[in-house]
């Protein structure tokens, strides 16, 4: 039985249907990344999870305990807001320590709870400040502070780190998978940002319109996603969602890519999908991530199924430690990921590799994986 | 003020160098004009102030604007303790407290019962709050007049009702009691306004403190006390001159549920020091009791005056 278990959960605003029942499952000590456009939902079940919006059907239990009906402070739960809804009238101590004292902790047990968090996170010294006389990472301590105090069962996290700029957000996302490396706290955390997502979670649910449109390791997430939408999504730079069509060449298959003012390119699959015989001939998206397609030389060595064909570069993106190559197939821009010191001009044609091993097919009528 | 803009404005440079700039100019007539208005504005004061330091001969024979050749504080100590309201001649003291006693219960609990009508309007929002809101916009544009009578017909029902209850359980709990009464029409009237401050200044209060003191266990007197007042300050302030000047200063109801007796709050006396009819009109005395009237809400000014405008602004502004 899992930690966290969310079963069937509808959420309607009168006669919108803001989350279309959601079944998702976290193990003790999970890291849970709810992620997705904005408007996808990801934020309203984060507030049913943590009881500051009613649900209409399904369950939410914690440790085996249906909590959907609960007060937000009886589920044993602590949350980090977007805006770290820090009290401005009181000072960090009193911050950290407002939830022990509306549940009637005695003065010296709240202090030493403070103390204990204040070493753990560094905040000592900012103990009597407000609010206002702190930075935007200070800020976000404290709100950390504020929810680890609790040592609850399951703490949320609301898009924490999107108020920082880039080179704090980073800093604090390494921080967040400390603390959660150190406490082994289980964690539910929502963002936008899938970047965010890949490096923190155990298990990543990729939401859109108020269903979970893959739910899995990041891993899973990103090498085998399951329709389109999350190919798309999850992966910076985007994964090369190419339109191609299958042909046959004896009895292996093969993708036909058509280029600008040249004959196409064929690629020969070795070790195509089962599903794919059945679309001979038909449209397919041929999705193949920036890092499968490189130079020759850059290519994985082990790597059981590598086609190379000539390219036109259309434009050349030094980005410092990778170099990043956009030529055409099928009609949109694609980008290859090159090595930092690749040789390559734009306006000419290159040798680049696909490493076909890595390649996904998905229908285009339905955008679900062809597998 | 010229010098700041020149180095942006090369034509405006070229204007200051051939003399007075068109923008010096208009900055002229604009502070003449706003120095003119402002001492016309200030002109009854000042002759208020003068006359009531002025003896009554100097008064018949000199200037109004002059100033008093021996100020003297008479007026002031006849007006506070001896001038004649109405028939009694105990000066207007009796009367200030009258007005103090009303005053202060009716801006604080529509004070407080605003700030909690803002607080449910915007945080705790029910089905129908916003017809509610407008409902209680439209309690600031009825006119004063058009309830005078059906609100001293339902005072008069409360003051039988205080009588039965003085004869069955030996107490009437002020009702029936005219500064009760002032008090209650007072915060009647002014919940609509009180609301409408606290709410516009709510709407932009943080939803995600709301939030975040509900996870740490607050109830919903426990957020309103501990997270909404002490972070309403601004608009405290605001509420309270403005609550405080509209009910010092107001007349009618005063007039009308309490204008006689001794319970009559310190507008209506002034009126009857005025309008005495016998002996010679005590233009000093009249001038000091006055002052004395418009003092309180001057000094509530002048303290929290500097958050009147912040406030005002902060919840009209968000962030």
């Amino acid at each position: 039985m899992a930690f966290l278990e969310i079963d069937g959960l509808k959420k309607r605003f009168g006669n919108v249907e803001i989350l279309k029942g959601i079944d998702v499952e976290l193990e003790k000590g999970g890291f849970l990344v709810l992620v997705g456009p904005s408007g996808c939902g990801k934020s309203t079940l984060l507030n049913t999870i943590a009881g500051l919006e009613q649900i209409t059907e399904g369950e939410i239990r914690v440790d085996g305990r249906a909590i959907n009906d609960l007060h937000p402070s009886k589920r044993d739960i602590a949350m980090v807001f977007q805006s770290y809804a820090l009290y401005p009238n009181m000072t960090v101590a009193g911050n950290i320590s407002f939830g022990m004292e509306m549940r009637g902790v005695p003065a010296d047990e709240r202090q030493k709870a403070i103390d204990k968090v204040a070493k753990v996170l560094q905040i000592g010294h900012l103990l009597q400040r407000k609010p206002s006389q702190l930075s935007g990472g200070q800020r976000q301590r404290v709100a950390m502070g504020r929810a680890l105090v609790r040592d609850p069962k399951l703490f949320l996290f609301d898009e924490p780190l999107s108020n920082l700029d880039a080179k704090l957000r980073v800093d604090m996302r390494i921080e967040i998978k400390r603390l959660h490396a150190t406490t082994g706290t289980t964690i539910v955390y929502v963002t936008h940002d899938q970047i965010e997502a890949m490096t923190l979670a155990t298990k990543i649910a990729v939401m859109r319109d108020g269903e979970v449109q893959q739910f899995g390791t990041p891993a899973e997430i990103y090498n085998n996603p399951s329709n389109l939408f999350v190919a798309d999504f999850m992966g910076s730079p985007a994964m090369n969602l190419i339109p191609a069509t299958i042909a046959t060449s004896g009895n292996a298959l093969s993708v036909v890519l058509q280029r600008e003012a040249r004959e196409p390119i064929t690629l020969p699959m070795a070790n195509a999908p089962a599903g794919l015989s059945a679309f001979q001939g038909k449209p397919i998206i041929f999705g193949v991530r920036p890092e499968a397609l490189t130079d020759p030389e850059g290519a994985e060595r082990n790597a059981s199924n590598i086609a190379t064909a000539d390219l036109h570069i259309e434009v050349v993106e030094p980005a410092g430690s990778d170099t990043f190559a956009v030529t055409n197939l099928g009609g949109k821009p694609v980008v290859a990921r090159l090595r930092a010191d690749a040789n390559i001009q734009p306006g000419t044609s290159t040798p680049l590799a696909f490493n076909l091993t890595k390649a996904v097919f998905f229908d285009p009528a339905t955008e679900s994986r062809i597998r | 003020m010229s010098a700041v803009a020149t180095p942006a404005r090369p034509t405006a440079s070229r204007q200051a160098s051939g003399g007075m700039s068109t923008k010096t100019l208009n900055r002229i007539v604009i502070y003449g004009l706003l120095t003119l208005f402002a001492l016309f504005y200030l002109m009854p004061l000042f002759v208020m102030l003068v006359t009531s330091f002025k003896t009554m001969d100097e008064i018949q024979n000199g200037n109004m604007l002059s100033l008093p050749k021996a100020p003297t504080f008479d007026p002031w100590l006849k007006a506070w303790g001896e001038t004649c309201v109405g028939l009694t001649c105990a000066g207007i003291k009796g009367y200030f407290w009258n007005s103090i006693k009303m005053v202060v219960p009716a801006v604080l609990i529509s004070t407080m019962l605003g700030a909690l009508n803002g607080y449910v309007l915007t945080k705790w929002r029910f089905r129908g709050a916003t017809l509610v809101f407008g409902l209680m916009l439209f309690a600031c544009f009825i006119p004063f007049q058009s309830v005078l009578l059906p609100m001293a017909t339902i005072l008069g029902s409360l003051g039988r009702f205080g009588v039965s209850l003085q004869n069955s359980v030996g107490t009437s709990f002020g009702l029936g009691n005219s500064t009760v009464n002032l008090v209650f029409v007072h915060v009647v009237y002014g919940i609509g306004f009180t609301t409408l401050f606290f709410r516009n200044y709510y709407e932009a209060f943080p939803n995600e403190l709301i939030k975040a003191a509900q996870v740490d266990g607050a109830s919903f007197f426990q957020i309103f006390r501990r997270i909404m007042l002490p972070n309403s300050m601004p608009i405290f302030v605001v509420t309270v001159i403005y609550q405080f000047t509209n009910i010092w200063n107001d007349f009618l109801f005063a007039s009308a549920y309490a204008g006689t007796g001794d319970s009559m709050p310190m507008t209506v006396a002034l009126n009857n020091v005025v309008n005495t009819s016998t002996g010679v009109v005590e233009y000093n005395v009249n001038m000091a009791a006055a002052m004395i009237a418009a003092l309180p809400t001057l000094i509530v000014y002048v303290v929290a005056g500097r958050y009147f405008v912040r406030g005002l602004m902060a919840g009209a502004v968000k962030g």
